[in-house]
């Protein structure tokens, strides 16, 4: 037989029982379509997180921290039981060898841009201060940032723009901060001018005086607060970098200004004499594929290191649960559809089993009688996944749609929730037809082996 | 080769079993049938008429015994190329016609040629010139509800004709006519046997009839052969 001959068989047989075939078919449909839903669904997640971090460019990063045991050590007794778990692991190697020496200070930028693959190397240096605008005033944390980490990307700006290097009275501030500030939207900030207060320990004649003998109205604490003007260049997106700090000056600015710097509480419990260490110092590696064995390097030297890589690698694992649960949900649909082809082909072959007789009677083969048999199957399959990717496009449409609808109210930005990617389509079809196929072959095994003889015996 | 032995069997047995009961519906049958004759089967209902028609038709396998057609070994044939053999050498004729009844008499007698993988333009233009043949031209887009018996008959022998066998089986052909349209039917097998020198195996009932166009027949009894009668 020619394949044209089985599929025009096979066709018209399908149309001759319309209403079965239709059923049929839309059991298909609504399995390979709730399928493909939950697997575009699925991807649209992943694709868009993964689209995110791509964007921002930070799987390159490496944040690194000093060992944590100096402030916990001393507040906490070692004879904690959680003591000896932690021994074991890498924050032991610093308790042996790095207790002293693994700190985060200007030596450690040095040696950690030596680190073969490693792009630049940058404090996260942050200092609490007032920021004044007009009659309002806010506390917050300024976080020293240099202009080119701004301008890689890693910064989503919501107005405005990046300062330059050589404009060190430019601030960046946070939407949220902006917010906070009451100055009305992100692009009425820009251009305004800002006083930025510091706070710095003072320990000059004058300040040790007042701390003797306090005044009315006027702090004992040996701290001196600086006045500083700088401009609103740029509004920044939500808070980068873990969300910390509202406001960003360049270091430039930052070395000419009095300042408490500190950030982390165990900061304050520094022993005197240990210098200015940095809370944190991201490292940036040249190329993703850099980042593990840089990672593995400064962890071996005693210090704590934080990745999106490994956030990413542990998502990654996250997705393809999801992806699993997903497919067994969308698996329910497809099994009871693949029972309603059984069915069918059951009951077709029933029907049509004289016919079965007559067919090898006048020379075909068992393989012909199957493969016909098999083209319908095949055929609903066809049908089946075809529609069914319609049904799930125009479901997703419609979902995408309304979850946009109360998002963008939400100020969130407009997305596609749902990707289909051309492997999705037609892996989709495939494997209805695939299934299908599956579902037919018992029955059409049946109809194969039906003997001729039963078949033409007259009632 | 010699004619004599176009269609031979030897010790031909048909078993069928049910279980522990063994029922023997073809017992030793040693036949030699020359080319081109029509020969008629009769018996009496459960004699093993159709058992020994399914078996020269290569639609049944025997228990026991040999077949040849032209030489060849049919007996030892696997599945396919039983069907093979079947699709080009077999035209069969039943007594309820066998006919698909979704397709029209065109359709029918075109089926055959499906699994000869004739194209579909050809597959019709010689399904129609066969029909024409047997005298249905008028009929040709017709179902099988909407035509006679003696119609559906010629369309089923138009059917066994399209992919010119050279032995053509009739079991009973004008087992469900009535006398005027059984002779009708009856003389277009004979026909056929003699203008084409088709092979021709027949089972009836109806002896007169049989022996007015039959060469031979053969009587059968039990599964057994009890007479062989030449007439002509
Ligand atoms: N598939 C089968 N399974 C079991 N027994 C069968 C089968 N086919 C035929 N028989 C038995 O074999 C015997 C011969 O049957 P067969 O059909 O050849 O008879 P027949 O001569 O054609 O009869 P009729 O004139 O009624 O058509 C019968 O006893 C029948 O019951
Ligand atoms: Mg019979």
């Amino acid at each position: 037989m020619r394949i044209s001959d089985y599929i025009e068989v096979a066709g018209s047989n399908l149309w001759k029982r319309k209403l079965r075939t239709i059923l049929t078919t839309v059991g298909v449909v609504i399995g390979i379509g709730a399928l493909v839903c939950m697997f575009a669904f699925g991807q649209g997640v992943q694709r868009n997180i993964t689209d995110q971090f791509n964007k921002v460019d930070v799987l390159n990063n490496i944040v690194v921290s000093p060992p944590r045991q100096d402030g916990r050590r001393r507040l906490r007794d070692s004879d904690d039981p959680d003591d000896s778990a932690r021994a074991a692991g890498p924050v032991a190697v610093a308790d042996a060898n790095g207790a002293t020496r693994a700190k985060l200070d200007a030596r450690f930028l040095e040696e950690a841009r030596k680190i073969p693959g490693v792009e630049t190397v940058f404090p996260e240096l942050r200092f609490p201060a007032q920021i004044r605008v007009g009659a309002k005033e806010r506390f917050t944390l300024v976080q020293v940032l240099s202009a080119d980490i701004c301008r890689s990307g890693s910064m989503p700006m919501r107005a405005g723009r990046c300062y330059d290097a050589n404009e060190p009275n430019a601030l960046m501030v946070s939407e949220t901060f902006v917010h906070r500030l009451g100055i009305g939207g992100p692009q009425d900030a820009i251009g305004r001018e800002v006083e930025v207060v510091t706070l710095s320990l003072d320990f000059g004649l004058r300040s040790l005086m007042r701390m003797a003998f306090p005044q009315e109205g006027k702090m004992g604490l040996p701290v001196a607060r600086s006045s500083y003007r700088f401009k609103i260049v740029g509004v920044a997106e939500r808070m980068p970098f873990g969300g910390m700090s509202d406001a960003y000056v360049q270091p430039e600015a930052a070395d000419g200004m009095r300042k408490l710097a500190f950030t982390n509480i165990w900061d304050l419990y520094q022993e005197p004499g240990e210098g200015a260490n940095y809370s944190s110092v991201t490292v940036k590696a040249k190329s993703p594929a850099d980042v593990p064995a840089i990672k593995k390097e400064l962890e071996s030297r005693g210090y704590n290191t934080f990745t999106l890589m490994d956030q990413f690698d542990q998502m990654r694992i996250g997705f393809l649960i999801m992806d699993m649960f997903l497919l067994a949900v969308g698996m329910i649909g497809i099994t009871v559809a693949s029972l309603g082809i059984v069915n069918t082909m059951v009951m077709s072959i029933l029907e049509r089993y004289r016919e079965i007789g007559i067919m090898k009677a006048v020379g075909a083969t068992d393989g012909d009688v199957q493969r016909i048999f098999l083209f319908e199957s095949g055929a609903i399959g066809l049908l089946g996944g075809m529609f069914g990717l319609a049904l799930a496009g125009s479901v997703a449409f419609v979902i995408n749609e309304v979850i946009n609808a109360i998002m963008v109210r939400q100020h969130a930005p407009r997305m596609a929730y749902f990707s289909f990617p051309w492997w999705l389509c037609l892996g989709a079809i495939l494997f209805s037809v695939l299934v299908s196929l599956l579902a037919g072959l018992y029955p059409t095994g049946r109809a194969a082996r039906v003997d001729p003889v039963v078949a033409l015996r007259h009632d | 080769m010699s004619d004599d032995g176009f269609i031979e069997t030897a010790g031909l047995s048909k078993v069928y079993a049910f279980g522990e009961v063994e029922v023997a519906a073809l017992r030793d049958v040693t036949l030699s049938i020359p080319r081109g004759r029509l020969v008629g089967i009769t018996g009496a209902s459960g004699s093993g008429k159709s058992t020994l028609m399914n078996l020269l038709g290569g639609l049944d396998t025997p228990s026991a015994g040999t077949i040849r057609v032209d030489g060849r070994l049919i007996s030892d044939l696997n599945k396919r190329e039983l069907a093979l053999y079947r699709r080009d050498t077999i035209g069969m004729i039943f007594q309820s016609f066998n006919l698909v009844g979704a397709y029209t008499a065109l359709e029918n007698v075109a089926f055959p040629l499906l699994f000869a993988g004739v194209a579909k333009k050809r597959r019709r233009e010689r399904a129609a010139e066969i029909l024409k043949a047997v005298g249905l031209e008028g009929r040709m887009h017709h179902r099988p509800t909407e035509l006679s018996g003696g119609e559906q008959q010629r369309v089923a022998i138009a059917r066994a004709l399209v992919n010119e066998p050279r032995i053509l089986l009739a079991d009973e052909p004008t087992g469900n006519l009535d006398s005027k349209t059984s002779r009708q039917i009856m003389e277009i097998l004979a026909d056929l046997n003699r203008s084409r020198g088709l092979t021709l195996i027949m089972i009836s009932h109806e002896q007169a009839l049989l022996r007015e166009f039959s060469n031979e027949v053969i009587s059968l009894q039990d599964g057994a052969v009890v007479t062989r009668e030449a007439l002509r």
